[in-house]
């Protein structure tokens, strides 16, 4: 296990791994579990745990107990965790004579027992689950699983949980799970637990903002804030103005809607909601190649022209088109980075301000309400990045939520006025900002300064923020990863969970960003200076 | 389009997009393809195109003729492409008059014709196949789509093809085929096109194995060339000797058999051969942590202990075992860069030496051939990395493929002694060597210096090297891609394709091509152009360009 290398790069590395080997050479392998740390990511509400080992059957099967709704969701999320729990334990077995072939397994089946019947999808849906791992009543020796719910998504969450109990041992070659019997009660601490992906500065294909939602679901994050347009590019389709996506970087960097449903249905058979954004009045840029008068002039493109009916007909018409793609009732309006400076200097807008006794920064207003009520008009929530707030807070529907990004101390003021907060400070919860450790991600707290407990109901939760000027397919995942875990904890497990030391949860990171990688996960390794930044050297995922 | 970041550090950049964007604003969409360019990769020995557009029905059948359209290899395969054809089309429709919705299609069956039902998987074995795809006209007896190969590896070759002439058009919603009729007459440069991973620096998940091989078949790459043991960790199980493992680096970062043979079919599946390396005497201080005997001393350990019968003892087991995994006749035995010392400051070897009256680096020799004995009593073929030729070449087993790794100019000397040749020159095909740009990846030639046809036919063909002290799950396709791929083209095109005069023009867009379609299968290839491999993009642009 002496790391040995003759290239000089390597040699402080090699020094380093020295003296770390030669404190585990004795044992057989170099990383150990701490048996008082819960491997689980986010960590649990309530749990308890005890000693003995179990085994669970390569066949498990489902049995489902509950009103008779719309089980799909859970008979396909339990094959997914399937696949996942028992990848290694293959069929092929060219040394039968070697193999423990185990006929008696601890836990062959798993109970779930849902009492809903609906799989509406909705900000707040119960998320709650109680999972037992525990011995069947009388002198049975036989082990039973147990998951009860509300809903079949409290019922993902516990599979995800269960998933996670589980480890292939390959000693025995079978799948168990340790530290029995289990019970755990689980739920979020936050209802909106969200990662933002930009199809903007970068397109990503379908395949790939697939493999996101899927890693997202093992972290229990909850909501995909798709910023889909921007100045850059506007892949959407809007079939009712169908020269928008002309706007796209090629012909081939494009969304259908099609597509775009079936990321929306594919994020909801893992309980993740997709909440779309299209950004006005500025960041719009792209709009024009389509449909230049959207533009101020030829010369000067943005922010959108806030004098024509067509600007707010087409808004109107883009929000028609989604709707009928984006169920969820939160929908971003953007908001954010307004230059109003082509209004001030193109001439027919310039009119429209005197005519209309308009300053820049009251028309700007004036386009940002025009956009809620059309928002809300389609049965939308309008959420609305903070400089709206910042702005006019007086004048905002009061159904908006504010979606804090600048600094610190936003959604302190926002909810003592009563609106909804998103937390995502960009100082931290900025995944393209590279200089962010893990552990300043991780102590981030939404609450921070609001101590009254009806104002912090009104903190919705966080999101972490992945921007695409330098991330595109090739490293999306491995920016995501495993910092926005950090903030999934922060995020979903209690308050005095997360108080606990920064060293058992780097422990704990580590062995969540590993099951990431089994996963299939690009998750970077944990504790390198700068965000996805590669390994220093040869080691263990389980320590690097 | 213009980006613009408020951000200062973007502020070079948005001047440099701000020059690139304006020449662009005016073309709807920024980047359009060259049309006199043919965007498959790797090029295909010969073909024709026409100038007709036809639609492929969602639907595909599949139809097969010949011994070998039974294939379980071959209708797998079809369903694979199938989904990777019509990622697009889905049944959803919310907008129904938007749809160009068509009920007949140009294209609606696939037609195989494989005149072999053998589906041993050998170096050498028949990759070729002929691709006609064209109109159907009452008067033509040839079906609309036909995929004609000797075996079913021939036929996987041949899909991959037909679907990088699949691209989905976003007007129409509908897959289309460009420029046929095509007429394709295909088959490798080389029966050696290889891709090495190494599972000892970083241990990589069975499912990233997967995902690489996956993606090794799309630029036809063909021979997974699997370093799956070094001085750092040892994370294969042994049944025979069942401590070796105990040097993975923890008890989760490891391979059992089981999961090792998934791999070898998976790679099958596919076409591509997993060619097993273990790596002796040197890189291979990780076997004592189970077995300590295997160390010259606790304190020096390695090369492994030339003097003691259970060093091969136990050599011999492992490739047993492996045997039985591993079907592929090229079995990787390493002999690089071994650092005698231990041998001699080690008093009993030191003594044993004195016995045998031999050097050092007679007992490198002794290793080696030894080892080389072992491999060819199990009916494997031995490869080993240079040095082994480099100091002894006389000396070693006349079919020994000699693996070249340090520099230029090494096949040539195998080939003239006589022996077959793998090129891997490190100062142009390690990928971790991350300043080789693409450009110098795709110039290098395995065949340079050797004018002579049958010593040009000695050597087997050429591998890129993915060592692993710096890629982990996290970056290894990143690193391996797009890269890769420049290599992969130079190993299956004909020489006269990948030597044209300004590649910037001829292959660079093409590559940028498939940089995009791996992206779109999900693979996480890095920008084409970037200075240094697996940098990330600059800013923000199309995949196209970057």
């Amino acid at each position: 296990m002496l790391h040995l290398s003759e290239k000089p790069h390597f040699i402080y590395t090699c020094l380093m791994l020295l003296a770390w080997v030669s404190q585990y050479v004795s044992l057989s392998t170099g990383f150990e579990l701490n048996h008082s740390l819960t491997y689980i990511w986010p960590l649990p509400h309530e749990l308890t745990s005890g000693n003995e080992t179990l085994t669970v059957n390569p066949t498990l099967s489902l049995y489902l107990i509950g009103k008779g709704g719309n089980f799909k969701i859970l008979r396909e999320g339990f094959r997914r965790y399937k696949r996942i729990i028992f990848k290694q334990s293959s069929g092929v077995s060219i040394f039968k004579n070697l193999r423990r072939i185990r006929s008696i397994y601890d836990i062959s089946q798993i109970r779930i027992i849902v009492n809903s019947d609906s799989d509406e999808l909705k900000l707040g849906v119960d998320e709650s689950y109680t999972l037992f791992i525990t011995k069947t009543g009388g002198k049975s020796i036989a082990w039973e699983a147990i998951i009860e719910v509300n809903t079949v998504y409290g019922a993902l969450r516990g599979l995800e949980t269960f998933s996670q109990l589980c480890a292939y041992d390959y000693t025995t070659k079978s799948v168990q799970l340790s530290k029995a019997p289990w019970y755990i009660k689980d739920k979020p601490r936050f209802a909106y637990r969200g990662l933002l992906l930009d199809t903007s500065r970068h397109y990503f294909p379908v395949d790939v903002i697939k493999s996101i939602i899927d890693s997202m679901s093992y972290a229990k994050l909850n909501v995909l804030h798709w910023h889909i347009i921007d100045k850059q590019s506007f892949p959407l389709e809007i079939p009712k103005y169908p020269k928008l996506w002309n706007g796209a970087y090629t012909k081939w960097e494009r969304y259908t809607v099609e597509d775009a449903s079936k990321i929306v249905r594919f994020a909801k058979t893992r309980g993740i909601h997709v909440m779309a954004e299209v950004d006005v009045p500025g960041h719009a840029e792209s709009w024009g190649v389509g449909y230049p008068d959207l533009w101020p002039s030829n010369s000067c493109r943005e922010p959108l022209d806030v004098t024509k009916n067509f600007t707010f007909d087409l808004i109107s018409g883009i929000f028609s088109d989604i709707r009928k793609i984006f169920p969820f009732e939160l929908f971003h309006l953007g908001g954010d980075e307004v230059n109003i400076g082509c209004w001030n200097n193109t001439p027919h807008v310039k009119q429209w301000l005197k005519d209309n006794n308009m300053k820049p920064k009251d028309a700007y207003k004036y386009f940002v309400l025009k956009a809620q009520e059309i928002a809300i008009s389609k049965n939308w929530t309008p959420v609305n990045w903070e400089e709206t707030f910042n702005a006019f807070a007086g004048s905002l529907n009061p159904q908006t939520v504010v979606h804090n990004w600048l600094g610190p101390g936003v959604c302190p003021k926002a909810v003592a006025k009563g609106f909804n907060c998103i937390f995502s400070n960009s100082g931290v919860w900025y995944l393209d900002h590279l200089d962010v450790p893990w552990e300043q991600i991780y102590n981030a707290e939404p609450l921070e300064g609001i101590d009254n407990e009806s104002k912090q109901k009104l903190v919705l939760g966080g999101e972490v923020c992945m921007w695409s000027e330098t991330v595109d397919t090739s490293n999306v995942q491995q920016t995501i990863w495993p910092r926005a875990a950090a903030a999934a904890e922060r995020l979903w497990s209690t308050k005095s969970a997360l108080s606990a030391g920064n060293d058992t949860v780097l422990h704990r990171l580590h062995y969540f960003r590993c099951l990431l990688q089994r996963r299939g996960v690009q998750a970077a390794p944990v504790t390198n200076y700068y965000a996805r930044q590669p390994p220093a050297g040869p080691d263990s995922c389980y320590w690097q | 389009m213009l980006p613009f970041s408020q951000n200062s550090h973007y502020k070079l950049r948005f001047l440099v997009l701000v020059l690139w964007v304006s020449h662009l604003v005016d073309s709807k969409s920024g980047f359009e393809l060259d049309e006199s360019l043919t965007y498959l990769w790797p090029l295909p020995s010969e073909f024709t195109s026409g100038n007709q557009t036809l639609t492929v029905d969602p639907t595909l059948s599949f139809s097969a003729l010949g011994k070998g359209g039974n294939s379980k290899i071959l209708v797998e395969g079809f369903e694979r492409y199938k989904k990777i054809i019509f990622k697009h089309v889905s049944g959803i429709s919310l907008f129904d008059k938007s749809r160009g919705i068509r009920s007949v299609y140009d294209i609606s069956e696939l037609r195989f014709i494989v005149n072999s039902d053998s589906e041993e998987l050998q170096l050498g074995v028949d990759e070729s196949y002929t691709l006609f795809v064209a109109k159907k006209d009452g008067k033509s007896i040839v079906g609309e789509a036909t995929i004609e190969a000797n075996t079913v590896y021939g036929a996987l070759r041949g899909l991959e093809t037909f679907s990088q002439l699949c691209a989905f058009d976003y007007e129409t919603k509908s897959v289309q085929i460009y420029k046929a009729p095509w007429y394709i007459k295909d088959k490798p440069r080389f029966a050696f096109r290889g891709l090495m991973l190494d599972t000892s620096r970083h241990y990589l998940p069975i499912d990233v194995i997967k995902q690489i091989i996956e993606s090794m078949s799309y630029a036809k790459l063909n021979v997974l060339h699997w370093h799956i043991i070094d001085e750092e960790s040892f994370p294969l199980e042994v049944p025979s000797y069942p401590k070796l493992w105990n040097a993975a680096y923890t008890k989760w970062e490891r391979y059992t058999i089981e999961d090792a043979s998934e791999i070898v079919s998976f790679a099958k599946m596919r076409g591509i051969h997993i060619m097993a390396e273990v790596d002796v005497p040197g890189h291979a201080e990780s076997w004592g942590a189970g077995y300590p005997d295997l160390w010259p001393s606790s304190t020096c350990r390695e090369p492994l202990d030339v003097s003691k019968s259970f060093t091969f003892d136990l050599i011999s087991g492992i490739l047993s075992e492996m045997r039985k995994i591993f079907p592929f006749e090229l079995f990787h035995l390493g002999g690089d860069e071994v650092h005698t010392d231990c041998w001699t400051s080690t008093p009993h070897i030191k003594q044993w030496l004195n016995d045998q009256n031999m050097t050092a680096k007679d007992a490198y020799q002794y290793f080696v051939l030894k080892a080389q004995e072992i491999a060819i009593s199990k009916n494997w073929t031995p490869v080993n990395w240079e040095e082994t030729f480099n100091s002894f070449p006389s000396k070693l087993n006349p079919r020994t493929i000699v693996h070249n790794w340090l520099g230029p100019g090494v096949c040539p000397k195998a080939v003239a002694k006589g022996f077959r040749c793998i090129f891997s020159n490190q100062g142009a095909w390690y990928l971790d060597h991350l300043d080789v740009p693409w450009n110098e990846v795709y110039s290098a030639e395995p065949l340079e210096g050797i004018n002579n046809v049958s010593e040009q036919n000695l050597v087997l063909g050429g591998e890129v090297c993915m060592w692993g002290e710096t890629a982990d799950t996290s970056d290894v396709q990143q690193t391996i891609w797009p890269r890769a791929a420049a290599a992969a083209e130079r190993l299956w095109s004909k020489r006269e394709a990948v030597s044209a005069r300004n590649i910037t023009l001829t292959i660079l867009p093409r590559l940028h091509y498939f940089r995009c379609l791996l992206n779109r299968r999900g693979v996480q290839a890095a920008p084409v152009t970037n200075k240094y491999a697996r940098q990330p993009p600059i800013g923000a642009g199309s995949c196209y360009e970057q």
